[in-house]
């Protein structure tokens, strides 16, 4: 029995990944501290927080490139230790091609560098899929950002990982080429492929995800499905348009908060208010154009817990 | 070890398939032989503009004496014997009479030759034929001294071709005095040259008496010196780029993917292992040069074959150990401008044994050369020479070193993977050799 099937046989039926107990420090630093998390095998899972956070080391660690000081990493049920496993396909946030390479023989290196056999079939599908072909024989130097980073992830894909990680995969990518690498993912994870992405885009993070863990000052502070997250917050969130706008001064009966987005705005509520005082002020003042009651967004709970106005409740 | 061999592959074809590595293979000996070159070719264009010498004799009789000398020497050496071209300048001589005030007299001399109106002048005491054998009391001790008065640099040959006239003529004037025949003087003053010879043996299997081979300056001297500079050229030539590279591939974040399909330790052994096989490529190409060249010459039995798996062995162990320590320091560095400071460290083992070399050569037996050539950093370039060296070295000491030298790179690259491991991922800040130190020990 090869080691792919048995890792197969093994992985049947289990988390992809399971963290416990995790702490990785660097000198002072508690990059990582005490973070356990599980992510279900063939999902599509996201971290998002803040620079800093600890989502990069996170990842690294269980593609196995640093170590953690203490606790235990096991992908597919099995602790890596160093190891390095053509499961496994790893994107960089950074960029890493031999700038002086030509794209076909550069894929074809990383490619059996992970498998320990030759690639070159799977490199051509995937050239072709992601409408590559044509820049095969460049080196890496003339390529430009979008098509180096449409590479990278094929480096990342080739020949075929059953985990594959994703650090900000979409940063610096036009529209266009983001959604043919977001068609590629999925269609990477209705293969049974488990994907982990960080990003910053909470849209992404919103559509994309089947599971969505924040990571903040190197702690986990949210983990769960999108709707799980916000079932946590509540419908405390009032979506208005109204004539004039509404300014953040503004005084409304239990509001807390009210953020600008230009043609709508967004009200917090506070514990007990009641929407309708909100919507009989609202219309005493001006004249309102729609008006709905819903969950925080996840944009919305990253900025409560990550942005100026937190308190101390998520402080390391 | 499939990945490190792919890693290893892939670096050697994309350093010997560059331009600059072709370039190198012909650049590197003419600089690290430019030295030699360059002495060959100002020997060959000679400062032949006659040189005027003021003589001051004191003693009275001694001025004719050494110009005759001095003429005698300009004809027999001033020409190539072959080619009938001069190669030597002419040096000539003019008697100054004694002046009252010697001091003024030697200043007005010095001003003379500042204004390059002379070359030089020599002023010979008034007790120099015949200089008392312990320093008299009461006596000006400056009386016996024969003095040479130029701004010429001190180590010169031409110190020593006017040394060799003046004794001479010094040596007339007490011949002549002794009342011999001037007839005779060339044949008691005349030089006999010592010939160097190897050593008598008996043939192990005829059982005769070999004759003692006449000295060959160039197996004597040119062979070991080639040998341990091709060695040191190739082993700097070949780590050197190492830590560059390394830092460039941090700088631009192309190790991070590559850790993600390999461990540390591929990366590392995979870029050591590429370098090596530059090594041994760029060696193929000398030694096998090297040799043709000396076949062609007609000097194919100085070619040192039996030397020659000692020099791979530690070219192979040299390489191994400094390409570690540069995948080691370059991990740890954060900038090319880092990593081109820690250069001169990471050369030490290279350039300290070449500091040695005239040393060596001189007392290859003695106790500091013995030590030195045992000290496994230094073991590869020292002990080689000593090999290749006609004493020769006791057999036990290459085997001592190679163990010494094996044992040592065992360990450099144990260190150096622990730091490389820590190291490489590390961004914005250049390590100190003492966290290199702590990352070697703890991992």
């Amino acid at each position: 029995m090869t080691g792919r099937t048995q890792l197969a046989n093994i992985a049947k039926s289990m988390d992809a990944v399971q963290i416990s107990n995790v702490t990785k420090t660097f000198g002072a630093v508690t990059a990582v501290g005490d973070l356990t998390l599980a992510i279900p095998e063939g999902s599509v899972y996201g971290f998002i927080g803040p620079n800093g956070s600890g989502k990069t080391t996170t990842m690294r660690m269980i593609a196995s490139i640093f170590y953690p000081d203490r606790g235990e990493v096991r992908v597919f049920g099995r602790q890596m230790l160093g190891a390095r496993s053509e499961l496994i396909g790893y994107l960089p946030e950074e960029r890493g091609l031999y700038r002086k390479m030509a794209v076909r023989p550069l894929l074809e290196f990383y490619g059996e560098l992970r498998s320990g056999r030759s690639v070159a079939r799977e490199v051509e599908t995937w050239l072709q899929k992601l409408g590559l072909e044509q820049w095969a024989s460049n080196k890496v130097q003339a390529l430009s950002k979008g098509t180096s980073q449409k590479v990278q992830f094929i480096a990342a894909v080739v020949p075929a990982p059953r985990l594959l990680i994703l650090d900000e995969p979409f940063t610096g990518l036009d529209p266009v080429s983001a959604d043919l690498l977001r068609d590629a993912i999925l269609e990477l994870r209705r293969g049974g492929v488990t994907v982990i992405l960080s990003t910053h885009d909470m849209q992404t993070a919103e559509n994309m995800c089947d599971y969505i863990c924040m990571i903040f000052r190197g702690r986990k502070v949210l983990d769960g499905t999108l709707a799980s997250i916000q079932d946590q917050y509540g419908n405390d969130t009032i979506r208005v348009a109204v004539e004039g706008g509404i300014d953040s001064r503004d005084s409304l009966p239990g509001v807390e908060k009210v953020r600008d987005l230009g043609q709508v705005q967004e009200l917090r509520m506070a514990r007990g208010c009641d929407p309708q005082e909100v919507l009989r002020a609202l219309v005493a003042r001006t004249r309102v154009s729609s008006f709905s009651i819903m969950k925080p967004s996840l944009h919305d709970i990253f900025v409560r817990i990550a942005g100026p106005e937190a308190g101390e409740e998520h402080s390391a | 070890m499939h990945r490190t061999l792919l890693i290893a592959k892939r670096d050697y074809l994309a350093t010997i398939r560059t331009r600059a590595f072709i370039f190198g293979l012909v650049v590197a000996p003419l600089l690290f032989g430019g030295g030699f070159l360059g002495v060959a070719l100002m020997e060959s264009k000679p400062d032949i503009k006659d040189r005027r010498i003021a003589i001051i004799d004191r003693t009275g009789v001694s001025a004719a004496s050494v110009i005759q000398a001095a003429q005698e020497r300009n004809a027999k050496n001033l020409f190539d014997k072959t080619t009938h071209r001069q190669i030597h300048p002419r040096y000539v001589f003019e008697t100054v009479p004694p002046a009252a005030e010697p001091e003024l007299q030697r200043l007005a001399l010095s001003d003379l030759v500042r204004q390059d109106k002379l070359y030089a002048f020599v002023e010979i005491g008034p007790a120099a034929l015949h200089p008392p054998q312990a320093p008299a009391s009461g006596k000006d001790p400056r009386a016996s001294e024969i003095a040479l008065y130029s701004n010429a640099s001190g180590f010169g040959e031409q110190r020593q071709w006017l040394t060799g006239a003046i004794n001479e003529g010094i040596r007339r004037v007490r011949l002549a005095q002794l009342g011999v025949d001037r007839a005779r003087f060339n044949d008691i003053l005349a030089e006999i040259t010592v010939d160097n010879f190897g050593l008598v043996a008996r043939d192990k299997k005829t059982g005769k008496i070999e004759e003692a081979g006449k000295k060959n300056e160039v197996a004597e001297f040119g062979i070991p010196f080639g040998l341990v500079l091709l060695l040191g050229m190739i082993v700097m030539v070949g780590s050197s780029p190492m830590l560059s590279a390394v830092t460039e591939d941090k700088a631009q974040r192309l190790v991070e993917m590559l850790l993600g399909l390999a461990t540390p330790f591929e990366l590392m052994m995979g870029k050591v292992l590429g370098a090596l096989g530059v090594s041994l490529t760029s060696s193929a190409f000398y030694i096998i040069g090297g040799t043709l060249a000396l076949e062609g010459m007609g000097m194919a039995g100085l070619v040192p074959v039996a030397l020659f798996p000692w020099f791979y062995a530690y070219l192979i162990a040299d390489v191994l150990f400094l390409c570690s320590l540069a995948a080691a320091l370059g991990a740890g560095c954060s900038s090319p401008q880092d990593a081109q400071q820690l250069a001169i460290v990471l050369l030490s083992p290279v350039l300290i044994p070449y500091f040695m070399l005239t040393f060596v050569m001189q007392q290859p037996n003695g106790a500091i050369s013995t030590a030195m050539s045992l000290f496994p950093p230094f073991t590869p370039l020292l002990m080689l020479l000593r090999q290749a060296l006609p004493e020769g070295v006791p057999a036990w000491q290459p085997w001592v070193g190679l163990a010494g030298v094996l044992v040592f790179t065992l360990i450099m690259v144990w260190a150096a993977a622990r730091i490389f491991r820590v190291a490489i991922l590390l961004q914005g800040k250049s390590a100190h050799l003492s966290d290199l130190a702590r990352w070697a020990i703890r991992g």
